[in-house]
Protein backbone atom coordinates (compact mmCIF):
# COMPACT_ATOMS: atom_id res chain seq x y z
CA UNK A 1 0.00 0.00 0.00
CA UNK A 2 1.23 3.48 -0.84
CA UNK A 3 0.18 6.47 1.22
CA UNK A 4 -0.62 9.56 -0.84
CA UNK A 5 -2.29 12.63 0.64
CA UNK A 6 -3.95 10.73 3.44
CA UNK A 7 -5.19 7.86 1.29
CA UNK A 8 -3.92 4.34 0.89
CA UNK A 9 -3.62 2.97 -2.62
CA UNK A 10 -2.87 -0.50 -3.91
CA UNK A 11 0.61 -0.89 -5.37
CA UNK A 12 -0.76 -2.32 -8.58
CA UNK A 13 -2.37 0.98 -9.57
CA UNK A 14 -0.97 3.22 -12.28
CA UNK A 15 0.44 6.44 -10.90
CA UNK A 16 -1.21 8.43 -13.69
CA UNK A 17 -4.68 7.12 -12.84
CA UNK A 18 -4.17 7.32 -9.09
CA UNK A 19 -3.48 11.04 -9.23
CA UNK A 20 -6.59 11.55 -11.34
CA UNK A 21 -8.62 10.21 -8.45
CA UNK A 22 -8.12 13.46 -6.54
CA UNK A 23 -10.70 16.19 -7.06
CA UNK A 24 -9.12 18.87 -9.23
CA UNK A 25 -6.61 16.67 -11.06
CA UNK A 26 -7.47 15.53 -14.56
CA UNK A 27 -5.49 13.81 -17.29
CA UNK A 28 -3.53 16.91 -18.28
CA UNK A 29 -2.47 17.98 -14.81
CA UNK A 30 -1.64 14.41 -13.90
CA UNK A 31 0.59 14.08 -16.94
CA UNK A 32 2.36 17.37 -16.19
CA UNK A 33 2.89 16.29 -12.61
CA UNK A 34 4.48 13.01 -13.71
CA UNK A 35 6.73 14.83 -16.18
CA UNK A 36 7.88 17.21 -13.47
CA UNK A 37 8.86 14.32 -11.24
CA UNK A 38 10.35 12.18 -14.05
CA UNK A 39 7.88 9.33 -13.72
CA UNK A 40 7.02 7.53 -16.93
CA UNK A 41 3.32 7.25 -17.83
CA UNK A 42 3.08 3.48 -17.42
CA UNK A 43 4.66 3.47 -13.96
CA UNK A 44 2.83 1.70 -11.17
CA UNK A 45 2.87 2.74 -7.55
CA UNK A 46 5.01 -0.27 -6.70
CA UNK A 47 7.87 1.08 -8.82
CA UNK A 48 8.12 4.37 -6.91
CA UNK A 49 10.79 4.75 -4.30
CA UNK A 50 10.02 6.45 -1.03
CA UNK A 51 11.61 9.73 -2.07
CA UNK A 52 9.39 9.95 -5.15
CA UNK A 53 6.29 9.28 -3.04
CA UNK A 54 7.36 12.12 -0.74
CA UNK A 55 7.85 14.37 -3.77
CA UNK A 56 4.37 13.53 -5.04
CA UNK A 57 2.92 14.33 -1.63
CA UNK A 58 4.80 17.62 -1.53
CA UNK A 59 3.57 18.58 -5.00
CA UNK A 60 -0.01 17.70 -4.14
CA UNK A 61 0.18 19.62 -0.87
CA UNK A 62 1.11 22.77 -2.73
CA UNK A 63 -1.83 22.48 -5.12
CA UNK A 64 -5.39 23.64 -4.59
CA UNK A 65 -7.22 20.32 -4.81
CA UNK A 66 -9.85 18.33 -2.95
CA UNK A 67 -11.56 20.28 -0.11
CA UNK A 68 -9.77 23.56 -0.78
CA UNK A 69 -10.99 23.54 -4.34
CA UNK A 70 -14.49 22.55 -3.31
CA UNK A 71 -14.56 25.39 -0.79
CA UNK A 72 -13.46 27.87 -3.39
CA UNK A 73 -16.24 26.73 -5.66
CA UNK A 74 -18.81 27.15 -2.92
CA UNK A 75 -17.45 30.55 -2.01
CA UNK A 76 -17.78 31.70 -5.59
CA UNK A 77 -21.43 30.69 -5.67
CA UNK A 78 -22.14 32.24 -2.27
CA UNK A 79 -20.53 35.47 -3.39
CA UNK A 80 -22.78 35.63 -6.42
CA UNK A 81 -25.83 35.01 -4.28
CA UNK A 82 -24.87 37.54 -1.64
CA UNK A 83 -24.35 40.20 -4.27
CA UNK A 84 -27.86 39.46 -5.44
CA UNK A 85 -26.87 38.72 -9.00
CA UNK A 86 -29.06 36.86 -11.43
CA UNK A 87 -26.59 33.98 -11.52
CA UNK A 88 -26.59 33.79 -7.75
CA UNK A 89 -30.36 33.65 -7.66
CA UNK A 90 -30.47 30.96 -10.28
CA UNK A 91 -27.99 28.91 -8.28
CA UNK A 92 -30.11 29.34 -5.19
CA UNK A 93 -33.20 28.25 -7.09
CA UNK A 94 -31.47 25.27 -8.64
CA UNK A 95 -32.27 26.49 -12.13
CA UNK A 96 -30.04 26.76 -15.18
CA UNK A 97 -27.66 29.70 -14.88
CA UNK A 98 -26.58 30.39 -18.41
CA UNK A 99 -29.79 30.99 -20.30
CA UNK A 100 -30.73 27.41 -21.03
CA UNK A 101 -34.40 26.57 -21.51
CA UNK A 102 -36.34 25.56 -18.45
CA UNK A 103 -39.40 24.07 -20.10
CA UNK A 104 -37.82 20.65 -20.09
CA UNK A 105 -34.54 19.04 -19.18
CA UNK A 106 -33.27 20.89 -16.14
CA UNK A 107 -32.21 17.79 -14.29
CA UNK A 108 -28.53 18.61 -14.45
CA UNK A 109 -29.12 22.12 -13.19
CA UNK A 110 -31.29 20.99 -10.31
CA UNK A 111 -28.67 18.41 -9.44
CA UNK A 112 -25.69 20.73 -9.41
CA UNK A 113 -26.88 24.29 -9.01
CA UNK A 114 -27.24 24.85 -5.36
CA UNK A 115 -25.51 27.17 -3.00
CA UNK A 116 -23.93 24.41 -0.93
CA UNK A 117 -22.62 22.61 -3.94
CA UNK A 118 -20.55 19.54 -3.15
CA UNK A 119 -18.18 19.83 -6.06
CA UNK B 1 -108.55 15.61 -28.52
CA UNK B 2 -105.28 15.08 -26.77
CA UNK B 3 -102.63 12.46 -27.53
CA UNK B 4 -102.24 9.53 -25.20
CA UNK B 5 -98.49 9.78 -25.07
CA UNK B 6 -96.32 12.70 -24.32
CA UNK B 7 -94.51 14.27 -27.35
CA UNK B 8 -91.25 14.25 -25.52
CA UNK B 9 -91.44 10.55 -24.93
CA UNK B 10 -92.13 9.66 -28.48
CA UNK B 11 -88.50 8.84 -29.15
CA UNK B 12 -88.33 6.31 -26.35
CA UNK B 13 -89.45 2.77 -26.38
CA UNK B 14 -93.12 2.60 -26.68
CA UNK B 15 -93.34 0.26 -23.75
CA UNK B 16 -91.49 2.68 -21.53
CA UNK B 17 -93.75 5.02 -19.83
CA UNK B 18 -92.89 8.62 -19.53
CA UNK B 19 -89.97 9.00 -17.09
CA UNK B 20 -90.95 12.38 -16.06
CA UNK B 21 -94.15 11.32 -14.55
CA UNK B 22 -93.42 7.96 -13.00
CA UNK B 23 -90.49 6.44 -11.24
CA UNK B 24 -88.50 4.02 -13.44
CA UNK B 25 -89.78 0.51 -13.48
CA UNK B 26 -88.40 -2.77 -14.70
CA UNK B 27 -88.11 -2.99 -18.39
CA UNK B 28 -90.60 -5.17 -19.99
CA UNK B 29 -88.40 -6.04 -22.98
CA UNK B 30 -86.31 -9.16 -23.24
CA UNK B 31 -83.42 -7.35 -24.81
CA UNK B 32 -82.66 -3.75 -24.37
CA UNK B 33 -82.95 -1.71 -27.49
CA UNK B 34 -79.63 -0.68 -28.84
CA UNK B 35 -81.02 2.00 -31.02
CA UNK B 36 -83.78 4.39 -30.63
CA UNK B 37 -86.78 2.71 -32.17
CA UNK B 38 -89.16 4.82 -34.03
CA UNK B 39 -91.73 2.20 -33.71
CA UNK B 40 -94.04 1.08 -31.04
CA UNK B 41 -93.14 -2.62 -31.46
CA UNK B 42 -90.33 -3.92 -29.19
CA UNK B 43 -87.01 -4.38 -30.95
CA UNK B 44 -86.01 -7.94 -31.80
CA UNK B 45 -82.52 -7.40 -33.06
CA UNK B 46 -79.65 -9.86 -32.92
CA UNK B 47 -77.55 -10.36 -29.87
CA UNK B 48 -75.01 -7.62 -29.34
CA UNK B 49 -71.48 -8.58 -30.24
CA UNK B 50 -69.47 -9.96 -27.38
CA UNK B 51 -66.75 -7.77 -26.12
CA UNK B 52 -63.38 -9.23 -26.88
CA UNK B 53 -61.49 -10.03 -23.80
CA UNK B 54 -58.20 -8.71 -25.01
CA UNK B 55 -57.49 -6.35 -27.79
CA UNK B 56 -54.15 -7.11 -29.36
CA UNK B 57 -53.59 -3.48 -30.19
CA UNK B 58 -53.79 -2.34 -26.61
CA UNK B 59 -52.02 -4.71 -24.38
CA UNK B 60 -49.69 -6.79 -26.51
CA UNK B 61 -46.59 -4.99 -27.53
CA UNK B 62 -46.93 -4.82 -31.27
CA UNK B 63 -44.20 -3.35 -33.28
CA UNK B 64 -45.08 0.21 -34.15
CA UNK B 65 -47.55 0.60 -31.32
CA UNK B 66 -46.77 3.59 -29.19
CA UNK B 67 -45.60 2.74 -25.80
CA UNK B 68 -43.60 5.05 -23.57
CA UNK B 69 -41.86 2.42 -21.57
CA UNK B 70 -41.04 -0.99 -22.82
CA UNK B 71 -39.64 -3.52 -20.52
CA UNK B 72 -36.20 -4.55 -21.57
CA UNK B 73 -35.42 -8.18 -21.60
CA UNK B 74 -32.62 -9.10 -19.33
CA UNK B 75 -29.65 -10.33 -21.24
CA UNK B 76 -28.46 -13.70 -20.25
CA UNK B 77 -25.20 -13.13 -18.48
CA UNK B 78 -22.43 -15.30 -19.78
CA UNK B 79 -20.56 -16.87 -16.95
CA UNK B 80 -16.90 -17.27 -17.73
CA UNK B 81 -15.85 -20.47 -16.10
CA UNK B 82 -12.42 -20.63 -17.75
CA UNK B 83 -9.30 -20.16 -15.71
CA UNK B 84 -7.86 -16.71 -16.26
CA UNK B 85 -4.16 -16.43 -17.06
CA UNK B 86 -1.91 -15.24 -14.28
CA UNK B 87 -0.33 -11.81 -14.30
CA UNK B 88 2.36 -11.66 -16.96
CA UNK B 89 1.56 -15.11 -18.33
CA UNK B 90 0.27 -13.91 -21.68
CA UNK B 91 3.21 -11.56 -22.15
CA UNK B 92 5.63 -14.34 -21.30
CA UNK B 93 3.95 -16.52 -23.91
CA UNK B 94 4.15 -13.74 -26.47
CA UNK B 95 7.82 -13.06 -25.82
CA UNK B 96 8.84 -16.69 -25.52
CA UNK B 97 11.66 -17.70 -27.83
CA UNK B 98 11.48 -21.35 -28.85
CA UNK B 99 14.79 -22.63 -30.14
CA UNK B 100 14.17 -26.32 -30.45
CA UNK B 101 11.50 -28.50 -32.01
CA UNK B 102 11.55 -32.17 -31.21
CA UNK B 103 9.27 -32.91 -34.15
CA UNK B 104 11.87 -31.64 -36.58
CA UNK B 105 14.27 -34.18 -38.00
CA UNK B 106 17.80 -34.20 -36.75
CA UNK B 107 20.09 -33.27 -39.61
CA UNK B 108 22.72 -35.88 -40.22
CA UNK B 109 26.26 -34.60 -40.38
CA UNK B 110 25.42 -31.08 -39.19
CA UNK B 111 28.66 -29.52 -37.99
CA UNK B 112 29.04 -26.94 -35.25
CA UNK B 113 30.60 -23.62 -36.02
CA UNK B 114 33.92 -23.15 -34.28
CA UNK B 115 36.41 -20.35 -33.91
CA UNK B 116 38.64 -22.10 -36.43
CA UNK B 117 36.08 -23.13 -39.01
CA UNK B 118 34.23 -19.84 -39.21
CA UNK B 119 36.71 -18.36 -41.66
CA UNK B 120 36.80 -21.43 -43.87
CA UNK B 121 35.83 -20.33 -47.37
CA UNK B 122 34.84 -23.85 -48.38
CA UNK B 123 31.94 -23.70 -45.94
CA UNK B 124 30.21 -21.01 -47.94
CA UNK B 125 26.65 -22.08 -48.64
CA UNK B 126 26.69 -24.60 -45.80
CA UNK B 127 24.56 -24.50 -42.71
CA UNK B 128 26.38 -24.83 -39.42
CA UNK B 129 24.85 -25.35 -36.01
CA UNK B 130 25.46 -22.93 -33.16
CA UNK B 131 27.12 -24.71 -30.21
CA UNK B 132 25.03 -25.11 -27.07
CA UNK B 133 26.94 -22.77 -24.75
CA UNK B 134 26.88 -20.05 -27.39
CA UNK B 135 23.13 -20.52 -27.77
CA UNK B 136 22.78 -19.80 -24.06
CA UNK B 137 24.93 -16.71 -24.41
CA UNK B 138 22.95 -15.50 -27.41
CA UNK B 139 19.75 -16.07 -25.52
CA UNK B 140 21.08 -14.05 -22.62
CA UNK B 141 21.76 -11.03 -24.84
CA UNK B 142 18.37 -11.50 -26.55
CA UNK B 143 19.87 -12.04 -29.97
CA UNK B 144 17.09 -14.44 -30.99
CA UNK B 145 13.83 -12.79 -32.02
CA UNK B 146 10.36 -14.23 -31.65
CA UNK B 147 9.51 -13.65 -35.30
CA UNK B 148 12.42 -15.66 -36.64
CA UNK B 149 11.98 -19.26 -37.74
CA UNK B 150 13.88 -21.00 -34.94
CA UNK B 151 10.93 -23.15 -33.76
CA UNK B 152 10.94 -25.05 -37.05
CA UNK B 153 14.22 -26.84 -36.47
CA UNK B 154 15.85 -29.22 -34.04
CA UNK B 155 18.61 -26.83 -33.02
CA UNK B 156 19.62 -23.27 -33.96
CA UNK B 157 21.80 -23.21 -37.04
CA UNK B 158 22.97 -20.56 -39.42
CA UNK B 159 23.84 -20.28 -43.05
CA UNK B 160 27.38 -19.26 -43.91
CA UNK B 161 26.89 -16.69 -46.65
CA UNK B 162 29.40 -14.39 -48.21
CA UNK B 163 28.71 -11.55 -45.77
CA UNK B 164 29.17 -13.97 -42.87
CA UNK B 165 32.57 -15.01 -44.14
CA UNK B 166 33.58 -11.37 -44.62
CA UNK B 167 32.51 -10.59 -41.09
CA UNK B 168 34.33 -13.66 -39.79
CA UNK B 169 37.52 -12.56 -41.51
CA UNK B 170 37.22 -9.11 -39.97
CA UNK B 171 36.66 -10.55 -36.52
CA UNK B 172 39.62 -12.83 -36.99
CA UNK B 173 41.82 -9.96 -38.15
CA UNK B 174 40.78 -7.74 -35.26
CA UNK B 175 41.49 -10.58 -32.84
CA UNK B 176 44.94 -11.01 -34.37
CA UNK B 177 45.55 -7.26 -34.46
CA UNK B 178 45.68 -7.01 -38.25
CA UNK B 179 43.97 -4.31 -40.24
CA UNK B 180 41.41 -1.85 -38.92
CA UNK B 181 41.13 -1.66 -35.18
CA UNK B 182 37.53 -0.67 -35.05
CA UNK B 183 34.86 -1.23 -37.66
CA UNK B 184 31.68 0.80 -37.41
CA UNK B 185 28.89 -0.42 -39.62
CA UNK B 186 25.18 -0.02 -40.25
CA UNK B 187 23.26 -2.80 -41.98
CA UNK B 188 20.54 -1.71 -44.36
CA UNK B 189 18.47 -3.71 -46.80
CA UNK B 190 15.07 -4.98 -47.69
CA UNK B 191 12.69 -6.54 -45.26
CA UNK B 192 13.77 -10.09 -44.52
CA UNK B 193 17.20 -9.66 -46.08
CA UNK B 194 18.99 -10.87 -42.94
CA UNK B 195 20.12 -7.70 -41.17
CA UNK B 196 19.16 -8.86 -37.68
CA UNK B 197 20.49 -12.34 -38.40
CA UNK B 198 23.76 -10.76 -39.45
CA UNK B 199 23.99 -9.18 -36.00
CA UNK B 200 23.32 -12.60 -34.51
CA UNK B 201 26.03 -14.17 -36.61
CA UNK B 202 28.49 -11.46 -35.59
CA UNK B 203 27.62 -12.08 -31.94
CA UNK B 204 28.04 -15.83 -32.37
CA UNK B 205 31.49 -15.40 -33.82
CA UNK B 206 32.45 -12.83 -31.19
CA UNK B 207 31.42 -15.24 -28.44
CA UNK B 208 33.48 -17.96 -30.08
CA UNK B 209 36.46 -15.62 -30.09
CA UNK B 210 35.95 -14.70 -26.42
CA UNK B 211 35.04 -11.12 -27.06
CA UNK B 212 32.80 -9.13 -24.77
CA UNK B 213 29.40 -8.55 -26.36
CA UNK B 214 27.04 -5.78 -25.37
CA UNK B 215 23.76 -5.94 -27.27
CA UNK B 216 20.80 -3.59 -27.28
CA UNK B 217 18.22 -5.95 -28.77
CA UNK B 218 15.66 -3.34 -29.75
CA UNK B 219 16.22 0.43 -29.59
CA UNK B 220 12.48 0.93 -29.44
CA UNK B 221 12.45 -0.38 -25.87
CA UNK B 222 14.53 2.62 -24.87
CA UNK B 223 12.26 5.30 -26.25
CA UNK B 224 8.73 4.03 -25.60
CA UNK B 225 8.54 5.59 -22.12
CA UNK B 226 7.92 2.26 -20.47
CA UNK B 227 10.99 2.07 -18.28
CA UNK B 228 12.03 4.38 -15.50
CA UNK B 229 14.08 7.46 -16.29
CA UNK B 230 15.70 10.25 -14.41
CA UNK B 231 18.02 13.19 -15.08
CA UNK B 232 21.74 12.82 -14.66
CA UNK B 233 22.96 15.64 -12.37
CA UNK B 234 25.24 18.38 -13.72
CA UNK B 235 24.87 17.68 -17.43
CA UNK B 236 24.11 20.25 -20.12
CA UNK B 237 22.00 19.57 -22.08
CA UNK B 238 20.41 17.32 -19.50
CA UNK B 239 21.13 13.65 -19.98
CA UNK B 240 18.74 11.03 -18.70
CA UNK B 241 19.51 7.60 -17.32
CA UNK B 242 17.24 4.57 -17.49
CA UNK B 243 18.08 2.73 -14.34
CA UNK B 244 15.89 -0.35 -14.74
CA UNK B 245 16.94 -0.90 -18.33
CA UNK B 246 20.59 -0.38 -17.43
CA UNK B 247 20.26 -2.91 -14.63
CA UNK B 248 18.79 -5.52 -16.99
CA UNK B 249 21.51 -4.73 -19.53
CA UNK B 250 24.16 -5.31 -16.87
CA UNK B 251 22.48 -8.56 -15.96
CA UNK B 252 22.58 -9.66 -19.61
CA UNK B 253 26.23 -8.65 -19.94
CA UNK B 254 27.16 -10.59 -16.84
CA UNK B 255 25.31 -13.74 -17.85
CA UNK B 256 26.33 -13.72 -21.49
CA UNK B 257 30.04 -13.07 -21.07
CA UNK B 258 31.69 -15.73 -18.93
CA UNK B 259 35.03 -14.18 -19.77
CA UNK B 260 34.17 -11.36 -17.35
CA UNK B 261 34.60 -13.81 -14.49
CA UNK B 262 38.30 -14.03 -15.30
CA UNK B 263 38.76 -10.27 -15.46
CA UNK B 264 39.19 -8.29 -12.28
CA UNK B 265 38.73 -4.70 -11.27
CA UNK B 266 42.10 -3.02 -11.85
CA UNK B 267 41.82 -0.36 -9.16
CA UNK B 268 39.18 0.50 -6.57
CA UNK B 269 36.78 3.19 -7.75
CA UNK B 270 36.88 6.70 -6.31
CA UNK B 271 34.68 7.26 -3.30
CA UNK B 272 32.29 9.65 -4.98
CA UNK B 273 31.96 7.45 -8.07
CA UNK B 274 30.06 4.49 -6.66
CA UNK B 275 27.75 4.98 -3.69
CA UNK B 276 28.44 1.51 -2.30
CA UNK B 277 31.74 0.00 -1.20
CA UNK B 278 33.19 -2.28 -3.85
CA UNK B 279 35.59 -4.99 -2.72
CA UNK B 280 39.01 -4.83 -4.36
CA UNK B 281 39.83 -7.45 -7.02
CA UNK B 282 36.15 -8.11 -7.60
CA UNK B 283 35.51 -9.84 -10.91
CA UNK B 284 33.87 -7.74 -13.58
CA UNK B 285 31.05 -10.26 -13.80
CA UNK B 286 30.29 -9.79 -10.12
CA UNK B 287 30.57 -6.03 -10.53
CA UNK B 288 27.97 -6.10 -13.28
CA UNK B 289 25.68 -8.18 -11.09
CA UNK B 290 26.01 -5.60 -8.31
CA UNK B 291 24.58 -3.05 -10.70
CA UNK B 292 21.92 -5.46 -11.90
CA UNK B 293 20.69 -5.99 -8.37
CA UNK B 294 20.34 -2.33 -7.50
CA UNK B 295 18.94 -0.13 -10.29
CA UNK B 296 19.81 3.02 -8.34
CA UNK B 297 23.53 2.44 -8.94
CA UNK B 298 23.20 0.72 -12.32
CA UNK B 299 24.46 3.60 -14.42
CA UNK B 300 27.59 4.39 -12.34
CA UNK B 301 28.40 0.66 -12.34
CA UNK B 302 27.91 0.50 -16.10
CA UNK B 303 30.31 3.42 -16.58
CA UNK B 304 32.86 1.79 -14.30
CA UNK B 305 32.50 -1.55 -16.06
CA UNK B 306 32.94 0.03 -19.46
CA UNK B 307 36.01 1.93 -18.29
CA UNK B 308 37.49 -1.32 -17.04
CA UNK B 309 36.74 -3.02 -20.35
CA UNK B 310 38.61 -0.34 -22.28
CA UNK B 311 41.79 -0.69 -20.27
CA UNK B 312 44.80 -2.22 -22.03
CA UNK B 313 44.96 -6.01 -22.36
CA UNK B 314 41.22 -6.43 -22.24
CA UNK B 315 39.35 -8.42 -24.91
CA UNK B 316 37.85 -6.66 -27.94
CA UNK B 317 34.27 -5.43 -27.72
CA UNK B 318 31.26 -6.03 -29.92
CA UNK B 319 28.49 -3.47 -29.56
CA UNK B 320 25.19 -4.11 -31.34
CA UNK B 321 21.92 -2.29 -31.67
CA UNK B 322 18.84 -3.29 -33.63
CA UNK B 323 16.16 -0.88 -34.85
CA UNK B 324 18.51 2.08 -35.23
CA UNK B 325 15.87 4.51 -36.54
CA UNK B 326 14.08 4.49 -33.21
CA UNK B 327 17.20 5.91 -31.58
CA UNK B 328 17.19 8.86 -33.95
CA UNK B 329 14.09 10.80 -32.96
CA UNK B 330 12.18 12.31 -30.10
CA UNK B 331 11.19 9.78 -27.51
CA UNK B 332 7.88 9.37 -25.73
CA UNK B 333 9.53 10.55 -22.53
CA UNK B 334 8.74 14.08 -21.38
CA UNK B 335 11.07 16.49 -19.63
CA UNK B 336 10.15 18.45 -16.53
CA UNK B 337 9.32 21.42 -18.74
CA UNK B 338 6.87 19.20 -20.61
CA UNK B 339 8.92 18.96 -23.79
CA UNK B 340 9.68 15.66 -25.55
CA UNK B 341 13.18 14.37 -24.85
CA UNK B 342 15.36 13.47 -27.80
CA UNK B 343 16.70 9.93 -27.91
CA UNK B 344 20.28 11.21 -27.96
CA UNK B 345 19.78 12.62 -24.46
CA UNK B 346 19.50 9.14 -23.03
CA UNK B 347 22.79 7.84 -21.71
CA UNK B 348 22.67 4.33 -23.16
CA UNK B 349 21.73 5.51 -26.64
CA UNK B 350 24.29 8.31 -26.48
CA UNK B 351 26.94 5.87 -25.34
CA UNK B 352 26.24 3.58 -28.27
CA UNK B 353 26.00 6.36 -30.85
CA UNK B 354 29.25 7.90 -29.62
CA UNK B 355 30.91 4.62 -30.52
CA UNK B 356 29.09 4.38 -33.83
CA UNK B 357 30.11 7.89 -34.82
CA UNK B 358 33.66 7.39 -33.62
CA UNK B 359 33.54 10.09 -30.93
CA UNK B 360 34.47 7.43 -28.38
CA UNK B 361 37.04 5.07 -29.85
CA UNK B 362 37.42 1.48 -28.73
CA UNK B 363 41.00 1.25 -27.46
CA UNK B 364 41.06 -2.55 -27.60
CA UNK B 365 39.51 -2.63 -31.04
CA UNK B 366 36.21 -4.21 -31.82
CA UNK B 367 33.05 -3.89 -33.85
CA UNK B 368 30.18 -1.46 -33.56
CA UNK B 369 27.20 -2.79 -35.50
CA UNK B 370 23.77 -1.33 -35.93
CA UNK B 371 20.88 -2.54 -37.97
CA UNK B 372 17.90 -0.74 -39.41
CA UNK B 373 14.51 -2.31 -39.76
CA UNK B 374 12.06 -2.19 -42.61
CA UNK B 375 9.05 -3.58 -40.82
CA UNK B 376 9.21 -1.56 -37.61
CA UNK B 377 10.79 1.75 -38.36
CA UNK B 378 9.72 5.35 -37.89
CA UNK B 379 10.32 7.82 -40.71
CA UNK B 380 13.53 9.72 -39.99
CA UNK B 381 14.47 11.81 -43.05
CA UNK B 382 17.90 12.70 -41.66
CA UNK B 383 18.84 9.05 -41.14
CA UNK B 384 17.62 8.13 -44.59
CA UNK B 385 19.66 10.93 -46.12
CA UNK B 386 22.80 10.15 -44.16
CA UNK B 387 22.68 6.42 -44.86
CA UNK B 388 21.90 7.01 -48.54
CA UNK B 389 24.83 9.37 -48.92
CA UNK B 390 27.21 7.05 -47.08
CA UNK B 391 26.09 4.20 -49.27
CA UNK B 392 26.98 6.26 -52.31
CA UNK B 393 23.45 6.44 -53.63
CA UNK B 394 23.45 9.46 -55.92
CA UNK B 395 19.67 9.48 -56.07
CA UNK B 396 19.48 10.53 -52.42
CA UNK B 397 19.65 14.30 -52.24
CA UNK B 398 18.79 16.80 -49.61
CA UNK B 399 15.23 17.95 -49.93
CA UNK B 400 15.16 21.75 -49.43
CA UNK B 401 11.73 21.58 -47.86
CA UNK B 402 12.30 18.68 -45.48
CA UNK B 403 13.42 19.15 -41.90
CA UNK B 404 16.58 17.29 -41.01
CA UNK B 405 17.60 16.60 -37.48
CA UNK B 406 21.08 18.06 -37.01
CA UNK B 407 21.85 15.67 -34.17
CA UNK B 408 21.19 12.69 -36.43
CA UNK B 409 23.29 14.11 -39.24
CA UNK B 410 26.03 14.81 -36.69
CA UNK B 411 26.37 11.11 -35.90
CA UNK B 412 27.42 10.34 -39.46
CA UNK B 413 29.32 13.57 -40.15
CA UNK B 414 32.66 12.43 -38.82
CA UNK B 415 32.90 9.68 -41.42
CA UNK B 416 34.14 6.20 -40.87
CA UNK B 417 30.70 4.65 -40.67
CA UNK B 418 30.20 1.99 -43.30
CA UNK B 419 26.79 1.25 -44.69
CA UNK B 420 26.40 -2.34 -45.71
CA UNK B 421 23.44 -3.27 -47.86
CA UNK B 422 22.31 -6.82 -47.35
CA UNK B 423 21.46 -8.30 -50.72
CA UNK B 424 20.01 -11.63 -51.72
CA UNK B 425 21.64 -15.02 -51.44
CA UNK B 426 23.44 -16.51 -54.40
CA UNK B 427 21.85 -19.59 -55.92
CA UNK B 428 24.48 -21.84 -54.34
CA UNK B 429 23.80 -20.40 -50.91
CA UNK B 430 20.05 -20.72 -51.47
CA UNK B 431 20.53 -24.33 -52.47
CA UNK B 432 22.56 -25.10 -49.35
CA UNK B 433 19.86 -23.56 -47.21
CA UNK B 434 17.08 -25.47 -48.97
CA UNK B 435 18.94 -28.74 -48.61
CA UNK B 436 19.17 -28.07 -44.89
CA UNK B 437 15.43 -27.39 -44.82
CA UNK B 438 14.79 -30.62 -46.71
CA UNK B 439 16.95 -32.60 -44.28
CA UNK B 440 15.08 -31.01 -41.37
CA UNK B 441 11.83 -32.24 -42.86
CA UNK B 442 10.18 -28.90 -43.56
CA UNK B 443 10.59 -29.20 -47.34
CA UNK B 444 9.15 -32.31 -49.00
CA UNK B 445 10.04 -31.53 -52.59
CA UNK B 446 13.18 -32.65 -54.31
CA UNK B 447 15.77 -29.90 -54.14
CA UNK B 448 17.13 -29.68 -57.65
CA UNK B 449 18.19 -26.85 -59.93
CA UNK B 450 14.68 -26.23 -61.19
CA UNK B 451 13.18 -26.00 -57.71
CA UNK B 452 15.99 -23.81 -56.41
CA UNK B 453 15.81 -21.49 -59.43
CA UNK B 454 12.05 -21.14 -59.16
CA UNK B 455 12.08 -20.29 -55.47
CA UNK B 456 15.12 -18.05 -55.84
CA UNK B 457 13.20 -16.01 -58.43
CA UNK B 458 10.05 -16.04 -56.32
CA UNK B 459 11.95 -14.59 -53.40
CA UNK B 460 13.08 -11.57 -55.39
CA UNK B 461 16.61 -12.75 -56.11
CA UNK B 462 17.35 -14.71 -52.96
CA UNK B 463 16.02 -12.42 -50.24
CA UNK B 464 16.34 -14.95 -47.43
CA UNK B 465 13.22 -14.00 -45.52
CA UNK B 466 11.11 -14.20 -48.66
CA UNK B 467 12.79 -17.50 -49.52
CA UNK B 468 11.69 -18.91 -46.20
CA UNK B 469 8.17 -17.66 -46.77
CA UNK B 470 8.04 -19.16 -50.24
CA UNK B 471 9.53 -22.53 -49.38
CA UNK B 472 8.90 -23.29 -45.72
CA UNK B 473 5.91 -21.31 -44.56
CA UNK B 474 3.73 -21.24 -47.68
CA UNK B 475 1.70 -24.39 -48.21
CA UNK B 476 -0.14 -24.54 -51.50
Amino acid sequence: MVFILGNNFSEQRLVLKTLQGFYGIGPQISRHLLARLHIHPTARLSSLNSQTVLDINAELASMKIENDLRRELRENITRLRDMGTYRGRRHAMGMPVRGQRTRTQTATASKFNRVERLG
Amino acid sequence: MSLQTCWRCIARASCQPCPTRRPPQQLCTLYPASTAAFTTSPSLSALPPKKKAKSPMVEVNVKGAKKTFTKKKKKLQKVDRGKKPAVGERKALRKRVVLSNTNALEVEGLKDITAQSMIDDSLRGHVLAIPGPVVDQLRAVEAFKVTQGWPLFRRPSMLIRKDTLDMATEIENISLGIGDKTIRRVFVGERGSGKTTMLLQAMTMAFLKDWVVINIPQAQDLILAQTEYGPLPSTTPTLYTQRTYTASLLNAISRANPILQTLQLSQPPAENEIPIPVPPNISLSRLALLGAEDPEIAWPIFELLYRELTLPDRPPLLLCMDGLAHAMRNTHYISNTYQPIHAHQFTIIKWFLDHLSGTSPLPNAGLVLASTSESNSPVVPALKLALGQLEGNSAVRKDPFAKYDERVLGVFEGGGVEVKRMGGLSKEEARGLMEYWALSGVVRQRVDDGFVGEKWCLSGGGCVGELERAVVRMRV
